[in-house]
């Protein structure tokens, strides 16, 4: 099987560990990921998709006729690409004159959308392409860790048009598949509330951002977790660095490791917290990892 | 009817008692069922020296009653015309916000923002009192219709065990409303005393220049989203489920179900000024629980784009656009990451736009044919924006 490959933005150019355990799971999966050459940002759905929605298709479109020419469906590790290229795609299957007037657009770059792939979420495909049985197989290190899953906004919603199968209220896709690495995925308070950076608000107000991310650290440290896990680098990048912005506004002392569920999948499998850049992080990763570590010395002396 | 279906009971009770002789006491009662009612919704100053003079003991006879009667249908009269000026909707100070937007290019967003707050809290706390006064009112209302039944038997002392007839109620209501007219120079002068003072609860009070009226309904904006294909801006029943659930309504002034509603009412002006307007980060749950399937995130993404093409746009979303053109990432590479990524055994650049410069070629292409780098204000011999 193979993938076309879209980076984005901030997983690439900030989190370099994110797509490093990506490409590692993916070759243990047998899926081979192909790089989509010469894309470029989604475009971010708050910026472009909120000032003109024109350019906002167009430059999703471009993307989209990337994977065309290489004839694969897309996979994004980020809900906001996710959101911007499955929205886009889904519109112009549907709407037959934003096609048209879209391919006006791209035929000055000599491209045409055609609307002959599907566009999908990382965690979609784990659990619907490769299946939780394969997915077993390639833990190798359960992670004796009590796990906060953010799923973040555009991965399941609007559900109206997202192809996934999951209540956007009360989802158990994310859920399932930390589970799998032996981790514990607990409950806590407005699970689903946003992580607030999302819509241009994060550049735009960032007390108002952060404002929610206290939310959902209070709420995420009052229910006991370790770490959080997400499935979208955006959320990933206002929990670690966010996380840093609301210790400093409020005087808290947060110190929650923050993993992309890529990363959670790198230590199951046994990669360092050096390949995966969690040394990289603001928030340091060490006291979970110290955790994972602890119950491995545990279970050797045994 | 309306009189007898709401409290028969109490004025039947009142009526007993005045026969049976206890006329003072009941309206000691009374007086002290203000003081409650007064306590309990928290009244404005004035009211509670209604209540005081009641309190002194002014209600020992049935004329005082009337007297009593009489404030209190003033007030109801000021409630109403409120109630009729609240129908327009409240514009805010939408002059005053233009500038506001204007310092706002130059000053933190921040500043800007908690200035709206400011607004939108003046206005929650006049809706607040509206609403507790309207409430008031009407239980005083209530007493006071009491009084007057209490007055009419005396007066009509008859038939005991007979509660009022509508006709000697609707003579009744007449002869208050005449009461009324006199009340109402008073009134104004009072108004205008009250508004001066701007400590007063007056606050609620419009000026002509904070209306709206068909002039600012445009109907072309309407039209814009219905173009767009966002018909379901029309099958909004304002039920509030949006709003009830929105996490940034919890936080800022953003109120998503007003904002559907001047989507469709045409309010143009009222919707691109408001900084409010981009306090929603897309998060889908007022889509989600929407019982008419209104797509809501759909209409505030149009409204922003309406809103970004007549100028209304922060600098750092400008920003994120400008980096899209000149590397084609909204958050491009920097040296750490490239070591990073080198560390760690990916191409010091990732395979996009930053690896493949004619790639980014044709995102500057697309953006110069769809016109969005005028719309950020790109400039192109010095690679910045141009303010």
């Amino acid at each position: 099987m193979e993938i076309a490959y879209f980076l984005g933005c901030i997983m690439n150019n900030r989190y370099p560990g994110v797509e490093k355990a990506t490409r590692i799971l993916f070759d243990n999966l047998d899926i081979e990921l192909k790089d989509m050459e010469g894309a470029s940002c989604c475009p971010a759905p708050g910026v472009f998709g909120s000032f003109d929605e024109k350019t906002w298709a167009s430059i999703a479109a471009r993307n989209i006729t990337i994977a065309e020419d290489m004839g694969l469906n897309i996979m994004t590790e980020c809900n906001g690409c996710f959101g911007s290229l499955y929205e886009c795609n889904h519109m112009l299957k549907e709407d037959k004159d934003k096609k048209e007037e879209i391919n006006q657009v791209l035929a000055d770059v000599d491209r045409e959308y055609k609307g002959e792939i599907e566009v999908k979420h990382f965690a979609q495909i784990l659990r619907d392409d490769v299946g939780f049985e394969k997915l077993s197989s390639i833990v190798e290190k359960p992670l004796n860790l009590n796990v906060a899953a953010h799923y973040g906004c555009h991965f399941l919603k609007p559900t109206e048009d997202i192809g996934i199968e999951e209540s956007a209220e009360n989802p158990s896709i994310l859920d399932d598949l930390i589970e799998i690495t032996g981790a514990k995925s607990i409950p806590y308070e407005e699970k689903m509330l946003c992580c607030g950076a999302g819509g241009g608000l994060r550049s735009r107000d960032i007390d108002v951002t952060l404002s929610y991310t206290k939310t959902k650290l209070e709420n995420i440290q009052a229910a006991g977790a370790d770490a959080i896990v997400n499935v979208c680098p955006f959320c990933h990048l206002q929990f670690d660095v966010g996380q840093t912005e609301v210790n400093k506004k409020y005087g808290t002392d947060f110190n929650i490791p923050v993993f992309h569920l890529a990363q959670l999948y790198g230590l199951a499998m046994g990669l360092s917290k050096e390949e995966l850049t969690l040394d990289s992080h603001l928030i340091d990763a060490d006291p979970a990892l110290a955790k994972v570590l602890a119950e491995y010395d545990k279970l050797a002396a045994e | 009817m309306i009189f007898q279906g709401v409290f028969p009971m109490s004025v039947l009770e009142r009526i007993k008692a005045l026969f049976n002789g206890a006329k003072e006491n009941v309206i000691k009662n009374i007086s002290e069922e203000e003081v409650l009612d007064s306590e309990k919704e928290n009244t404005s100053p004035k009211k509670t020296s209604n209540t005081s003079s009641s309190k002194d003991g002014k209600l020992d006879d049935v004329v005082s009653g009337t007297k009593t009667s009489e404030s209190f249908t003033k007030k109801s009269k000021k409630t109403s015309a409120k109630k009729s000026d609240v129908k327009k909707i409240k514009v805010e100070k939408a002059e005053d916000k233009k500038t506001e937007d204007k310092k706002s290019k130059a000053t933190s967003t921040t500043d800007n923002f908690s200035n709206l707050g400011k607004v939108s809290k003046n206005e929650n706390v006049s809706n607040l009192e509206k609403d507790s006064k309207a409430k008031d009112t009407s239980n005083l209302e209530e007493t006071s219709k009491d009084v007057e039944a209490n007055e009419i038997n005396t007066s009509k002392a008859s038939d005991a065990e007979e509660l009022p007839s509508d006709n000697k109620i609707l003579e009744k209501e007449k002869e208050v409303e005449s009461d009324e007219e006199k009340v109402s120079a008073d009134e104004v002068s009072e108004e205008k005393s009250a508004k001066n003072n701007k400590k007063s609860d007056n606050m609620t009070l419009l000026t002509d220049t904070e209306l709206l009226t068909n002039e600012n309904i445009d109907k072309e904006f309407t039209k814009e989203f219905i173009d767009a294909g966002i018909e379901s801006v029309d099958h909004c029943f304002q039920c509030g489920t949006c709003g009830g659930g929105c996490p940034s309504g919890k936080r800022t002034p953003y109120k998503v179900r007003q904002l559907v509603r001047k989507c469709l009412l045409g309010l143009k002006e009222e919707v691109i000024t408001d900084d409010s307007l981009w306090m929603c980060t897309t998060c889908y749950t007022c889509q989600e629980r929407c019982p008419r399937s209104v797509k809501i995130v759909e209409i505030v993404k149009k409204a922003r784009n309406i809103a970004a093409h007549a100028g209304y746009m922060a600098k750092p979303h400008k920003m994120t656009g400008l980096f899209v053109i000149t590397t084609g990432h909204g958050v491009p590479i920097n040296p750490a990451t490239k070591e990073l990524r080198k560390r760690v055994g990916l191409g010091e650049l990732p395979p996009t736009t930053h690896s493949f410069p004619e790639a980014l070629k044709e995102i500057q292409t697309i953006c110069e044919k769809t016109g969005f780098d005028t719309l950020i204000g790109f400039d192109k011999e010095t690679g910045e924006l141009k303010e």
